[in-house]
């Protein structure tokens, strides 16, 4: 006996009983039915409703504003689209000038509306720029759009943010406020929120009447419109600064900064917000995009600015060989080049455009890598947040709407 | 078109082992996966400056390099290198004990410190525990001598003789024939959520195995989250010449007459000689090939399964803008539960509103570099024995109950523990069986595939390997494989059935 194990009642039988395990199962599995295996999952259906691989919608309205539309997305049958958060997004694709490209645009509406089978989201023109314009000339009601399932992390947390969340919009940063706004209306979000809302003058507010309306109906939402280039009443006037918005923070119980803007509006309130001596877990922001001035961020190799690199792309079986301007980010070369590339957030965060750089070398803002650890061990980028800083060779993953 | 010898389903841990395995013996290897990245579960996800794991507590099967468990060996053998942190405790328990009192237990990892710790928890039975630890040894001895290619029944009959008469038998079963006092049962019995099943119908022999590995050699973690194995493993298959397609999901497999001979996709269609599919059996032959091909003893053995799936998983993952040190986290890991008994507690995992189980942990014990300075991440994880209450809720009212469970689960810690997380919570991500569903394909989310009990358990799995592969040229590997589930069982299963495919083309 080298082991020396002592127990106590078993014996014979019990290792006769493990010589025909495999009897005993067999014994079972023969008594079974052998009838069809059925594949599907309750569970596995409603994930697959929530988080679809992609959404065949189609244009049922479109709404004018100054230098903006809002698109009416939806099922032709009225069935449901998935269901979001508040704050969260769609990647919307587009075939543009023969270039297969996709934009991230916040959800204007309630989450309500999902259930009657439609969206809405605003695009606001963006002259010189490489897509909004060109969708807002040649989109029609009736076209179909391919559209992600709702993405990002953008929304309110009761657990982790404040009880009370004041919103700083500039533009069309005012889109996933409104559906916030909405969805504390429709009693799906429980919080007080207040938007402050900066636009050039009176006119290109956004979606005025529809603010207007949910405050009237509802106490938690409060909004406050900053004018930077007219002076009404009924306004704030100015910039939306430190100053400007103590005078709304709740005087008892935790609050959020949640924050969505163009580039300019970061670089202005980002250091405003700063001034509020908040702590940072109550700050959020979301990005429309990375830099549009790549060359200004700290690190960034000077003697790169304006140049043009050669980059040759792998997918699947396919190579391709186009240029890339050192001052846009490798995405954009690649749907400058007409190929369709995975994108979603389009400002590294969320990886869905993972690709690996096999020879040559890009500039990362530090403030947009969002990559994992590991994939940066191994050569692993975002394109849509990495600038060419030589010729480079990359291999991206397909697209599953093709 | 071209044509591979293998193609390999999946890319999660099994999946990823496999291509290895196959790439090393020169096999033409096209490896495809649905997501956009390689792991499955083993994988990451980042939130602002966090960078959370999905899914692993700790991994069995590493041990140090001075005494490596099987996944060190493999991936030295590999040549992959791996930064693996130590944790230095096996668990703290804190539940309500058979008779009804509290039970709070730390426990810490190596054999000596365990049994002392042990003994001082319970005094007066030291012989006892000496004995089931003898039991361990055999057990994994005898278990390692028998997965020889070569080995002598005779000498098996001789000198594995326990093994023999506890092979068939339960957890419960064994510690019956131990003698152990139920004090001593409810601190051993504590691991059982890993596998999913209460100690009534789990194989002692694959309890033992986990256990006392993790006591023995201790757990690890990777530094970098487990996208780093997964990530290393892939780079691996690569540099071996495999060729690897991400967003790439398989949609049916495709037959020459019996044979499966390749795979339709989202990218369209790929030819192979053998195909190991990372899928459940469930979805394989419910979904991607027609029924009349599937053999009727695997049929039989789907309906005889009967879904009963384990590891519906829940988890709510944590960035918390201070130190473990200043939120007084000691422990890397607390079990907290309502029951020390595995069933019993079992029974109460079926429903939302009576699951208070709850597994908290804090990456940052192990590996104090985790996370940014001035951080730390914690987990928090329980697991559904029934689809029911999930497959009940609607889309509209999902969102609230991730946040009403995430609430209990912090408020159990504050209670239990008191350890206050909420004031500190800069980034916060839940995941509930959906999600696991939405990223795996997995049936209703059950990371752990189909419960490895009863004449299912992983003794009887591995008794029937010459039975239970009857389709040619196609393999299914992952969880519901000989192995069970687990990171180091999905690489082992990998590596296992890699090699029955190249043996079974060999003949």
């Amino acid at each position: 006996m080298p082991y020396g194990v002592k127990l106590k009642g078993l014996g014979g039988n019990d290792m006769k009983e493990f010589a025909f395990l495999p009897k005993t199962r067999d014994a079972i599995i023969a008594s079974a039915e052998a009838k069809d295996v059925d594949g599907e999952f309750i569970i596995n259906q409603k994930a697959k409703a929530l988080h679809p691989d992609y959404q065949a919608l189609t244009v049922r309205e479109i709404i004018d504003h100054v230098d903006a539309k809002t698109y009416i997305l939806g099922n032709e049958d009225g069935s449901p689209v998935a269901y979001f958060k508040a704050g969260q997004y769609l990647s919307l694709q587009f075939i543009i000038d023969n270039s297969i490209i996709t934009r991230p645009y916040s959800i204007s509406s309630s989450p309500q509306w999902s259930l009657l089978g439609k969206y809405a989201v605003t695009i606001r023109r963006n002259p010189g720029g490489f897509a909004a314009d060109k969708i807002i000339d040649t989109l029609r009601t009736g076209d179909k759009v391919i559209a992600s399932a709702p993405e990002g992390s953008f929304f309110y947390d009761p657990i982790r943010d404040g009880k009370s969340v004041i919103a700083l919009a500039g533009g069309s940063g005012i889109t996933p406020f409104l559906s916030m706004a909405y969805a504390i209306r429709d009693g799906i979000e429980d919080f007080n929120l207040t938007i402050i809302y900066g636009s050039r003058d009176d006119k290109s507010i956004l979606f005025k009447d529809e603010l207007k309306s949910i405050t009237n109906d509802c106490a938690k939402v409060k909004v406050v419109h900053v004018l930077s280039e007219e002076t009404r009443d009924d306004c704030e006037s100015g910039f939306i600064t430190a100053e400007l918005i103590s005078k709304y923070l709740p005087s008892n119980g935790t609050c959020s900064i949640f924050m969505c803007g163009p580039e300019a509006m970061y670089n202005f309130v980002g250091k405003e917000v700063e001034k509020l001596g908040i702590d940072n877990k109550f700050i959020r922001k979301e990005l429309q995009s990375v830099t549009k001035d790549v060359a200004s961020q700290p690190g960034y190799p000077a003697d790169c600015k304006d140049q043009v690199y050669n980059v040759k792309l792998i997918r699947g079986n396919a190579v391709y060989e186009f240029s890339a301007s050192a001052n846009e980010p490798v995405l954009v070369a690649i749907e400058r080049a007409g190929i369709a590339a995975p994108s979603r957030c389009r400002c590294g965060e969320c990886g869905w455009c993972r690709s690996k750089l096999l020879k040559g070398n890009v500039f990362i803002p530090e403030g947009t890598d969002g990559r994992r650890k590991a994939d940066k061990d191994y050569g692993y980028i975002h394109p849509c947040a990495s600038f060419p800083v030589s010729d480079i060779e990359i291999e991206v993953p397909g697209v599953y709407t093709e | 078109m071209k044509k591979y010898d293998y193609i390999v389903v999946g890319a999660g841990l099994a999946g990823l082992a496999a291509s290895v395995e196959l790439a090393l013996a020169q096999k033409k290897v096209l490896l495809i996966e649905q997501h956009n990245l390689p792991g499955g579960c083993s994988s990451s996800f980042v939130r602002g400056r966090f960078e959370f794991d999905p899914s692993l507590h700790e991994l069995c099967g590493v041990g140090p390099e001075s005494d490596p468990g099987e996944v060190r060996a493999m991936f030295d053998r590999y040549g992959i290198k791996i930064d693996w942190k130590r944790v230095d405790d096996c668990f703290r328990v804190i539940t309500e004990d058979s008779d009804g009192n509290p039970m709070d237990v730390t426990m810490p990892a190596g054999r000596d410190a365990f049994i002392e710790k042990l003994d001082s928890y319970v005094p007066g039975y030291r012989d006892k525990i000496e004995n089931l630890f003898r039991l361990f040894d055999e057990v994994n001895d005898g278990i390692a001598y028998v997965s020889r290619p070569k080995y002598s029944l005779p000498k098996v009959m001789i000198k594995y003789t326990d093994l023999l008469k506890v092979g068939a038998k339960k957890v419960d079963e064994v510690f019956d024939a131990l003698e152990l006092p139920q004090k001593i049962r409810d601190i051993l019995s504590t691991y059982w959520s890993y596998l999913g099943v209460s100690l009534d119908s789990l194989s002692f022999a694959h309890y033992a195995s986990m256990v006392s590995n993790y006591i023995a050699k201790g757990a690890y973690i990777p530094a970098k989250t487990s996208h780093e194995i997964s990530v290393a493993l892939a780079e691996k298959f690569r540099e071996l010449g495999g060729q690897m397609i991400f967003n790439c999901r398989a949609e049916s497999f495709i037959f020459e007459g019996d044979k499966c001979a390749g795979v339709n996709t989202t990218l369209g269609e790929f030819r192979a000689d053998c195909v190991l599919a990372n899928i459940n059996p469930d979805i394989i032959y419910g979904k991607m090939m027609d029924q009349s091909l599937i053999p009727e003893r695997e049929k039989k053995l789907s309906n005889a399964r009967n879904r009963q799936f384990g590891g519906r998983m829940f988890t709510c993952y944590l960035g918390l803008n201070k130190t473990a040190e200043e939120l007084g986290i000691k422990d890397y890991s607390i079990f907290m539960s309502s029951y020390a008994d595995s069933v019993k507690e079992y029974n109460s995992l079926k429903k939302i509103d009576t699951n208070k189980y709850s597994i908290f942990l804090c990456y940052n014990v192990a590996n104090p570099g985790f996370s940014p300075e001035g951080t730390c991440v914690c987990s928090f994880t329980k697991m559904y024995t029934s689809a029911e209450d999930w497959e009940k809720l609607s889309a509209a009212d999902y969102f609230a109950m991730k946040e009403r469970i995430a609430k209990e689960m912090i408020a159990q810690l504050k209670d239990k523990a008191g350890i206050d997380l909420e004031p500190y919570i800069e980034e916060i991500s839940i995941a509930s069986p959906w999600t696991f569903a939405r990223y795996l394909n997995a049936p209703e989310g059950a990371v752990y595939g189909y419960e490895t009990r009863d004449w299912d358990d992983i003794m009887s799995r591995n008794m029937s390997l010459a039975t239970d592969y009857p389709i040619k040229g196609l393999i299914p590997i992952g969880t519901a494989g000989p192995r069970g589930d687990g990171y180091s069982s999905a690489l082992y299963c990998g590596y296992q059935l890699a090699s029955i495919a190249m043996s079974k083309e060999g003949k």
